[in-house]
Formats: structure tokens, sequence, C-alpha cells
């Protein structure tokens, strides 16, 4: 539903307006006969990255120091990251770094003119891929990663990209890391964890991990719904091999650009 | 210390520094730092459907300027003056992710502005009666999001050909209101399309550093354009808008050349719809 505010600063439609009831018929959301797309329980969706700027190789003046797109499945992303440049704080040890996350208005099968979360995920991905960057190297300066997506399929997933995407930008831009930070999402079925979920096939408990291989060091942990204690520890460690797999794509797409 | 000789620049550092007289080196000799004629269209690519989760959507290229539109349809009652219409919002989203020259957050001026514009361009196009499911009752109602991903100039053009294009794509579920309940329900199996009342064909063109008059300029020469000028043509070739940015003059016997180059470019804007 869309909210009562009217936001002065756009064309607003009518005050309020709903979504119909769609009346397809149900897709078959168990796992009887496997996976809608014939994926298997740990397979991610094909992943697609870019480092670089979205259209050719020209970098303009007023480029962002480094930019990434982002695919996996019809999850789409792009983020651009400015910096290092001249920060807030004039006397700071450490840069700052901010993550600022947006849906784009039709990225979301039920449309909000403003989705509430998008500042609680801008936090939790600064807190997520700030840990990688060494921060120390860049004192009194900021660095920003504006990330805005596109089209969004299942909402740990968008996440997990969201993470994959920024990571890609910051070494775009020649930020120095510790290493690159790999996310992937998993989705309890029944008492199964089913890899990288579409919006079909979201249940209520998913769990995702971000994880920098080349150090062994996890860097968030994000989990939605309940479940015991070792089907958690399980999904933790399944989540951070299907990282590593994750963790090459990147490294391919980083290598691709240089060419 | 004063020194006589001159000072030599790497192009880039060049480019940099004094983007005026770099730009005036090749202006001046009857060209383009790209290579292209004055009047001379970068090449425009559109795909449609681009977005599964909006009912319409395209993709633009222009060049390097990179536009998603993406078209959302939504239920709400009619206003009271207009029982028979629906709705149709366009907003223009300009972010970071395209360029240095926006900040995060609300709309800025110039996104405030291209919106307001194509709201009312498109207010010629889109018939609002069709969006009507149960007069008085229920009407469709679009929301337009125009998402800009990259900036190398001339925003607005990859704009205003990615609504059009969104709109001949989108796809409207048959639907009917339940009287008894007041709900809406729609049948995702019958889709139709709008009969649009005319299509859009926009051409801008600026007058850079207050003397040469380009088509399509491109991010370095916009920031040293002094006037812009867009030009909208219909599919009859008859003139839906002329719109003039920027304080800078451009005199009349420019004004109709541009309209002229405008119908040339039509074909091209044309094709790259189909």
């Amino acid at each position: 539903m869309s909210g009562a505010v009217q936001d002065r600063r756009r064309i607003n439609g009518p005050a309020r307006s709903v979504e119909p009831i769609y009346t397809a018929t149900p897709l078959d959301t168990s796992l009887a006969k496997g996976r809608s797309d014939g994926r298997g329980l740990d397979h991610m969706r094909p992943i697609y990255a870019k480092a670089g700027p979205i259209a050719s190789t020209a970098q303009t003046t007023g480029s962002a120091s480094g930019s990434a797109f982002y695919e996996q499945g019809s999850i789409r992303i792009s983020c651009a990251v400015y910096g290092p440049r001249s920060g807030r704080k004039t006397n700071a040890r450490r840069a700052h770094f901010e993550c600022d996350f947006q849906y784009a208005p039709f990225a979301c099968n039920s449309r909000t003119h403003t989705q509430t979360d998008e500042h609680e995920i801008s936090l939790f991905l600064s807190n997520t891929v700030g840990p990688a960057i060494r921060l120390d190297s860049y004192p009194k300066s900021s660095i920003d990663a504006y990330v805005t997506v596109i089209e969004s399929d299942g909402k740990m997933a968008t996440l997990a990209a969201a993470i994959n995407c920024i990571s890609l930008a910051l070494a775009d831009a020649g930020i120095e890391m510790y290493d690159t930070v790999a996310a992937c999402s998993m989705g309890l079925r029944g008492s199964q964890w089913v890899v990288d979920c579409t919006q079909a096939e979201e249940a209520e408990c998913s769990m995702l991990v971000a994880y920098m291989p080349s150090v062994d060091e996890v860097t968030g942990v994000l989990q939605n719904g309940k479940t015991s204690l070792e089907m958690h520890e399980q999904a933790v460690q399944a989540c951070t091999n299907v990282c590593v797999r994750v963790y090459a794509v990147i490294c391919r797409a980083l290598q691709a650009s240089l060419e | 210390m004063a020194s006589t000789e001159q000072l030599t620049f790497a192009i880039e550092t060049f480019k940099r520094i004094h983007p005026v007289e770099f730009q005036r080196r090749f202006l001046s000799q009857d060209t383009r730092h790209d290579g292209r004629a004055f009047l001379q269209f970068r090449a425009t690519h559109v795909v449609k459907g681009t977005i599964g989760t909006a009912q319409g959507s395209a993709t633009v290229r222009i060049g390097n300027t990179t536009v998603v539109c993406g078209i959302k349809a939504e239920v709400s009652e009619p206003d009271v003056n207009t029982p028979d219409q629906g709705y149709l919002a366009t907003n223009v989203d300009l972010s970071p992710i395209c360029s240095a020259n926006y900040r995060p957050g609300a709309p800025g001026d110039e996104a405030q502005v291209d919106s307001e514009h194509i709201f009312r361009l498109f207010g010629e196009v889109v018939d609002l009666k069709q969006l009507c499911i149960e007069n008085d009752q229920a009407v469709w109602s679009l929301s337009a999001d125009i998402v800009c991903l990259k900036s190398d100039g001339n925003v607005l053009d990859a704009a205003i050909i990615a609504l059009m294009a969104a709109v001949e794509d989108l796809k409207l579920p048959q639907a009917s209101l339940d009287p008894a309940t007041g709900v809406v329900s729609a049948d995702k199996a019958i889709e139709t399309q709008l009969t649009l009342r005319k299509r859009l064909f926009p051409a801008t063109f600026s007058l850079v550093d207050d003397a040469y008059l380009v088509a399509d300029a491109d991010d370095a020469e916009e920031r040293l354009a002094t006037a812009t000028l867009l030009v909208v043509l219909d599919d009859q070739g008859r003139l839906a808008n002329v719109w003039k940015r920027g304080a800078g003059t451009i005199d009349r016997p420019t004004i109709a050349r541009c309209i002229a180059e405008a119908k040339n470019h039509q074909n091209a804007v044309s094709s790259a719809l189909e």
C-alpha cells in the first residue's frame, strides 16, 4: 500500500493505492519435485558481475571512483563508490565508510514509495563491508558506497548480492582492503537449508553470511526467523563454503575488468 | 620563478584542469572531442521488458548514458472530478550512482524539474480514460520511475525515450471489481496494452561556449553549455514541445535549424523504439 504522506518533491499519484488480488495459478513451492528452475539445493543462481562503469570504458569527469554492476538470476544491482575524499571529521585517524542503500521504486513486487528498512540495510552493509577495508590507510577521509537495487528477487539473496556488488566496486576504486567480502544466503525449507532462495522460495527462516576467504573471517551474519542451534551452525558452515565459490566469481570479474 | 617556455600537458591532465580550452581545440576545428560531427547524435539503443517486477519497463542507452524506466500498476479510487480517469505519475531519479553531480536523498532541483516536464509531456501521450476499471470506483494508478544508471550527458532525451518505450511495453492484467467486497482482482493470463494518443521523439541541442551548436552533448560538453534546447516531435512530425534551458541566448535561425535537425533524427529514434 502506498503511504498517505504526499512528497512535494515528487509527482504523486493518488494518496492511497493497493495492488489488485492476482488470480494466477499458485506456484508449487514444495521441494518434492525439485526447485522451479531446476537448480540443485546447494546451487546459486548464475552470476554476472562487471567492475567498472556500466557502459563502456570511458570515464567522465563526473564519474565515481569505482563502480560495479552485479546480476544474480533476476537480481540486478548497481553500485558506485566515491572516495577516498575529504571527510567530515578533519582530525579522524581512520576513514569514515558509509553505505547508502536504496531500492528502485519498481524493484520489488509490491511497490512502496519509501521502503522502511532501507536505513537498516544501509547500516548493516556499512558494518559488514567496513571491516574489510583498511580504514587506517586513509585518515581524515570518507569513503561512500551508493547501492541501487534495480530488480530484487528474494530479500536475503538481494542483500547478499548487494554485499558482493559493494566489494566489487570498492576493489574497482582501488581502495585498500584486507580481502573482498563474499556473501551468500540460505533459506530453511522444512528441515533442509536451501541456497539462494528466490522470492517464491523464501520461507520464514533465512540466513545470510558474509565471509572473507583469504583471512578466514566472517564479517557479518544475519538470521531471520527461528531455528535450533545445530541447524544454525550447520547453516553458517554451509554458507561459508558457498561464499568461497562466490569469491572466485568476484575475483574473476576483477581480473576481466583489467583486460 | 617566471618561465617563458610553454607548458605541455598530457591529454588527460589538460582535459581536467582546463576543460574549456580543451573543448575549444576541437570545436574551433569543426569537430568534437569524441570525433562526432556537430549535429551528429550518438547511437540510441532501446530494450523493452527488462524488469520482471514491473508491469512495463525499458532500458535505454544513448552512448554511455544509461537509463532504466519501470512502470508499476496499482489500483485506487479515482478523483471525484474525473471518475473515469486513472493516474500516471512520472518521476526521474538522479542519484550519485550515475554521476558525482547529484547528492543522495530526496530529489534535487534538476530531478524535480525534469519530472515535472516529463509529466506534462506525457499527459498528451497516455489517455487516462483507458485506465478505468470501474467508473467512479476503481482505476489503475501507474507509477513510472526513470532511474538514471550512468550519466554522460543528455539524460533528458534518454528519459523520454525510456518512458515512451516502457509505456509501449506496459501490459495491464484484466481487472474486475467485486461490487460486494470492493476488492479488485486481476487475471494475469489476459493482458491488454495501452493505445497511445501519440508518440514522442526528443532531440536535445546545446550551445557550447556560447558559439558552437552541438547535438546530443555528452557530459564534458554539457558542463560548458550556456544554453540547451529540447525539441520534441510527435509521430506526425508536428512540434509537441520546445524547451530552452540555461541563461545563454539562442537566436531564432538557430532554433529553426534545431527543429529541422530534430526531424532528421526522428527516424533514428523511431527505429530504435521498434
